[in-house]
């Protein structure tokens, strides 16, 4: 390949030289873009700036303090002053088995969950749609929504009074057909079906909001125009209505797979009891005896920590995964 | 015979009627276009002939038979609709063959079929794209292509081209009647636009607050307006009306408003007419440009000439109303700058009563 003798040495560098004013004025003239935008929109902006401050404020300035994670964390010497360990405390984790019950009963909650309870609220969806009664369909749908509403402690006295071995509910049926009452709160092997089902019961219904908002977005003439063409109603709902929603699916999905380690603290908190640990003590509840119960704030930020990096990992992943095979993601 | 039948057509929301009584036989492959303006009942008329509306009163039957009760699937007609309605997760391919599969024909009957269509409408290439990668007229070919393959008795459009822009509706018309002369299928077309209704149709449905107005070739309706509304509502620009009485005039009747006078034709229910206040429609192509010199021409007020190219449309004030001339440029533009009023042929004229806005009996023009 021959160099055209006109572009070398000092012509090459006149082209460098331009190539870069040339670069710095696109970036003046961003940056002039950027300012006029703002002087205009900045009513809009205005609007932003609450959720800004409430952001900077409760989720970044805390970030700080996320250093004692490695730190021998003393509260009399501060965050600043207390001495680096490196990563003696994730060592520590590592090699408590408790920590690792509280990862396998935070997975084992989270899957289950997952696969369980994410597709009731497409379900429940899906159901709503097809009710063409109004007057039931909006009776239906205050019914589900209601345990949102909830306050959890109330939610889970409601779950310990139901699986009351001498008055709850479903002992009292299971008596009627000549069984003896199941003390289910204290049986670690029942503490996952009860604690899943009590969830999607409490929750369902609310996040099958977002699914009828999509599909609400679905155009009737789709539907029209597949009646016509002899679309039975449960062909318009596989071809039509979950093809149409599915986006809303999967950007649902990625939250859900970022969120996957954090399972309902508080619910664990009122319903767990050292009878059913085995089974029920998770990453959260785990933070919680050893951080705040403990006194061991660094070792509760190492384990935090750990569980945001996971969950970090798992939703660029599933993130990824998503934009490759479906054309949806989050961003 | 694959024709449709409407007899006393009747639709009703609750208490409010908004189809009232249509009568109408559209012929085994006729194109018939269903025109009027916006809330005038066509596409609810359309969307009762389709099932997707319920009929309150009336008989519609499709192919001799009563179909008021039966599904739309089973009607046996394919629609394409306004906004296309095709499936944005589906390619070009898998939404033409959509009918077909909900249908479960063989694969190979739906591959043969998707093929064909696709070569008719020149969508071979795009087979594999999704809807949101197709321009607005290959969308529209889309769902063209979806209502054909199913080959059905009866194709019913819903203004389908209303989305595209000018020049593309001018072209997917003369698709859409070059495919209609092809497949020799029975369509029935709604359309708000007289150009459409105009260019494509066999016959015209002219349409006004759930009635029909007129029924007739787009040359008939042209002429022979029937009253004052389809005189209006077909023609661009629109018919000039011009409130006149009638007089006994040399030989002929004439219509005489504010110191002009313009021959009618001499028919008996113009002669007749003498003494009655009328409404005098003329349309601007029939209104022949006049200077000083040419006697007995109608003196009007020009306000602007706006050249369109081969022709020109002077608009002008005549008694006090707006009046516009449609006139040829080529070979006359000199003329133009001359014109004072215009003489318009009296057998061109239409004459309608004012208080009813019908067109008195008798006046009517060969095409």
């Amino acid at each position: 390949m021959s160099i055209d003798p006109e572009i070398s040495g000092a012509r090459t560098e006149e082209l460098v030289i331009e190539a870069r004013e040339a670069q710095r004025d696109r970036k003046a003239g961003r940056i002039q873009r950027v300012g006029d935008h703002l002087r205009r929109e900045w009513q809009i902006y205005l609007l932003l700036l609450p959720t800004i401050i409430w952001l900077l404020l409760f989720l970044y300035k805390p970030m700080y303090g996320l250093q004692i994670a490695f730190k021998d964390y003393s509260v009399f010497r501060g965050i600043a002053d207390s001495p680096w360990i490196g990563f003696e405390h994730f060592e520590t984790l590592f090699n408590n088995d408790q920590f690792i019950r509280a990862i396998r009963n935070t997975l084992i909650i989270s899957v289950y969950s997952l696969i369980i309870g994410f597709p009731v609220p497409i379900l429940l969806a899906l159901m709503f749609n097809e009710v063409l009664n109004q007057g039931f369909k909006k009776a239906t749908q205050t019914i589900v929504y209601l345990p949102h509403f909830i306050s959890s402690v109330i939610i889970a006295g409601i779950v310990i009074t139901a699986y009351s071995p001498s008055a709850g509910i479903v002992n009292t049926v299971i008596g009627w057909f000549g069984f003896d009452p199941v003390y289910f709160l204290t049986r670690p092997e029942w503490f996952r079906p009860i604690f899943i089902g009590t969830g999607i019961w409490q929750e369902a219904g609310f996040q099958s909001i977002v699914y009828l908002a999509a599909i609400a977005g679905v155009s009737p003439t789709l539907y029209e125009s597949a009646v016509v063409d002899g679309a039975s109603r449960w062909q318009m709902m596989w071809k039509i209505t979950i093809p149409s929603i599915l986006p809303t699916i999967i950007i649902m999905l990625i939250i859900r797979i970022g969120n996957i380690l954090e399972v309902s603290f508080e619910m664990i908190i009122l319903l767990y009891q050292p009878a059913t640990y085995a089974t029920a003590d998770v990453v959260n509840t785990f933070i919680y005896r050893q951080g705040i119960q403990g006194g061991q704030y660094d070792l509760a930020a190492a384990a935090g920590l750990f569980n945001a990096v996971v969950a970090f990992v798992l939703v660029i992943t599933a993130n990824t995964i998503s934009k490759r095979y479906s054309r949806t993601s989050l961003w | 015979m694959s024709g449709v039948s409407l007899d006393g057509i009747v639709k009703a929301y609750g208490a409010v009627q908004v189809v009232h009584g249509i009568d109408l036989e559209v012929q085994e492959k006729e194109f018939v276009v269903l025109v009027g303006p916006s809330g005038c009942g066509k596409s609810t008329t359309l969307r009762m002939i389709a099932g997707l509306e319920e009929i309150t009163d009336g008989e519609l039957k499709i192919d001799g038979r009563l179909v008021n009760r039966v599904a739309p699937k089973d009607r046996d007609v394919a629609m394409v609709f306004q906004n296309y309605a095709l499936y944005p997760h589906l390619n070009v391919s898998e939404n033409i063959a959509f009918g077909l599969r909900i249908r479960k024909e063989p694969k190979d009957r739906i591959a043969a079929s998707v093929e064909e269509v696709a070569g008719i409408l020149g969508l071979t290439e795009y087979l594999d794209r999704r809807p949101a990668d197709l321009s607005g007229g290959q969308r529209q070919r889309v769902a063209m292509g979806r209502a054909i393959v199913r080959r059905p008795k009866v194709f019913l459009f819903d203004e389908p081209l209303s989305n595209l822009d000018a020049k593309l509706r001018t072209q997917m018309r003369a698709e859409i009647k070059r495919l209609h002369n092809r497949l020799g299928v029975t369509s029935v077309y709604v359309t708000h636009d007289q150009v459409e209704a105009m260019t494509l149709a066999d016959r015209i449905v002219v349409m006004n607050d759930g009635r029909i107005e007129q029924i007739g070739t787009p040359m008939e309706l042209f002429l022979n307006p029937a009253n004052m509304f389809v005189a209006e509502f077909l023609g661009a620009p629109p018919m000039n009306m011009v409130q006149a009485e009638i007089v006994a005039g040399e030989g002929q009747p004439a219509a005489q408003f504010q110191g002009h006078r313009i021959a009618l034709p001499k028919i008996d229910s113009l002669q007749n007419a003498v003494g009655r206040h009328v409404t005098v429609g003329i349309r601007p192509e029939f209104a022949e440009i006049a200077d000083d010199s040419v006697a007995g021409r109608v003196g009007i007020d020009i306000d602007l000439v706006e050249t369109l190219g081969s022709e020109a449309l002077i608009h002008a004030s005549l008694a006090g109303k707006p009046f516009v001339i449609r006139t040829d440029t080529v070979g006359q533009m000199a003329k133009l700058d001359h014109v004072s009023g215009f003489t318009v042929p009296p057998h061109l004229i239409r004459v309608f009563d004012s208080e009813t806005g019908r067109a008195l009996a008798g006046q009517v023009t060969a095409a």
